[in-house]
């Protein structure tokens, strides 16, 4: 049964539990990084922070400032690039509830699912050339329980349900708080399983891609260039082979023969 | 080996090493970039075990199908660098002959009362040696930042449509490449193989170089 895990973004105080509470579950390492006068900290998604809580910070007509907070983590399209790009089969995967997920003991580190993403989500941990991202806790939603940050969020940004029910609860919401609040996922690449609940217009929020689809070199290489490539092979050797029926091969005037 | 009775050198050694290196180096990476590229030729994977040592990195299969997948870029790298010493000179330019030549396409599609004379190469051949040259540049510079991604995403990810680019080009001349070379043009592949042809083979297919090599102005 398909599933969704709905942001409402307008009540997250940026506790970070989910972020903690991803590591905790997925057994990652903290990093060693610096202060950079922010509390947003890895400053990006890397491959042992699956699951970041972005700060945003907007200056104020009054000279105060607004502070966005947004959980940023594979949203789980269903049209989904990385997996699409992946060479070996089976090492990107999609479980029938949404979540989409590397298998890092086929991954070969050929970064294409990095290079595919059009939320750039994908990280090389460069010791053991493997890709990571967030995979929905497919490990527990399997199992019944709900994703390790939907867990632990205490005010109820992120909540985990059937994808139908959640959508609709995601447009309630944004109804209710009107304004410029929008919903944000349901309708890209074939619908993520992630969505937001944005209080704010899309290009507000850091790293948020306003228009998110497959990249048109992922279509081009995959869909357009590659089967050209099968035809051209194939069709040289139908030519070149009707080249001999037809028009037979090209031989010495004088004292040659076929083997030279 | 010694020189044939009858028969006319028309490669050197350096030459034929040359060619099979870049050939053979060129078909492993097709070999290897097919298993890549297509999920359904996955059993191309199973054939390749663990590297020695680095057995937690390439553990086998794909991994160590990408692995020599790239260092044999490296050797197909290399190998046209030597292509350009041994053919350079002789493909790189086109002259009158190969003007004329293009208009009736060689005598290869119709039928042509006197085909333009040709010396070591043809016009065909030149081209194609520019078109390799191209992609040779194109497969590389692709290539290599697909193996060191050091660049951001929204530019990486162009270079693999370049690279299929190259495999579609690369992959039309291979085959027209093996036809012209062998059943195409009888008496062609000993050029590659052992290196002696029929003075026949030369006086179609290398005229003017034939004059060249009697009038001791070349060597081959």
């Amino acid at each position: 049964m398909e599933k969704v895990m709905l942001i409402d973004v307008s009540k997250c105080t940026a506790c970070r539990a989910c972020q903690i509470a991803c590591k905790q579950w997925n057994q990652l390492p903290a990093e060693l990084t610096r202060q950079r006068g922010t509390h947003q900290n890895p400053p990006d998604l890397t491959w042992s922070t699956y699951n970041l809580i972005r700060f945003t910070e907007i200056p104020t007509k009054d000279g105060g400032v607004r502070w966005l907070f947004r959980r940023d983590a594979c949203l789980h399209c269903t049209d989904a690039g990385c997996k699409r790009a992946c060479p070996v089969p089976g090492c990107i995967f999609r479980t029938e509830e949404g979540a989409v997920v590397i298998d890092q003991n086929l991954c070969i580190g050929c970064k294409m699912c990095v290079n595919a993403c059009p939320f750039e989500v994908p990280r090389i941990n460069p010791e053991t050339n493997k890709a990571y991202k967030c995979h929905l806790c497919w490990n527990r939603i399997s199992q019944g329980l709900i994703p390790a940050c939907a867990k632990a969020c205490a005010m109820g940004t992120i909540t985990f349900g059937n994808k139908d029910v959640m959508i609709a609860r995601a447009h309630a919401r944004a109804k209710a708080l009107g304004g410029d609040a929008t919903v944000y996922g349901d309708k890209y690449v074939d619908g993520t399983h992630v969505i937001y609940v944005l209080p704010e217009k899309v290009r507000m929020y850091e790293r948020m891609v306003a228009n998110p689809s497959i990249p048109i070199s992922l279509i081009l290489w995959k869909d357009v260039l590659k089967p050209l490539s099968v035809l051209a092979i194939g069709a040289t050797l139908v030519g070149t082979f009707f080249h001999y029926v037809i028009k037979g091969p090209k031989r010495p005037e004088e004292g040659g023969n076929d083997h030279g | 080996m010694a020189k044939p009775k009858n028969l006319i050198q028309a490669s050197t050694a350096f030459e034929r090493v040359v060619h099979w290196v870049l050939g053979g180096s060129c078909l492993f990476l097709f070999l290897t970039g097919f298993g890549l590229m297509f999920h359904s030729l996955s059993f191309i994977s199973r054939v390749f075990p663990a590297v020695p040592l680095f057995s937690d990195l390439y553990p086998g299969g794909y991994s160590t199908m990408k692995l020599l997948h790239n260092l044999d870029g490296i050797v197909f790298g290399i190998a046209f660098l030597f292509a350009l010493v041994a053919w350079g000179k002789d493909t790189l330019f086109f002259d009158e002959d190969d003007k004329k030549w293009f208009r009736v396409l060689g005598g290869y599609l119709w039928e042509v009362e006197k085909v333009p004379e040709a010396g070591k190469f043809n016009a065909g051949q030149k081209a194609f040696f520019m078109v390799l040259f191209l992609f040779w540049f194109v497969m590389l510079a692709t290539g290599i930042f697909m193996w060191f991604p050091i660049f951001p995403p929204t530019l990486i990810r162009w270079l693999y449509p370049l690279h299929v680019l190259g495999v579609l080009v690369l992959g039309a001349f291979l085959v027209i490449h093996f036809y012209l070379g062998t059943y195409g043009n009888p008496g062609t592949f000993q050029v590659m193989g052992h290196g002696y042809v029929t003075k026949g083979w030369v006086k179609k297919h290398r005229p003017k170089w034939l004059r060249d090599v009697e009038a001791s102005r070349r060597s081959i």
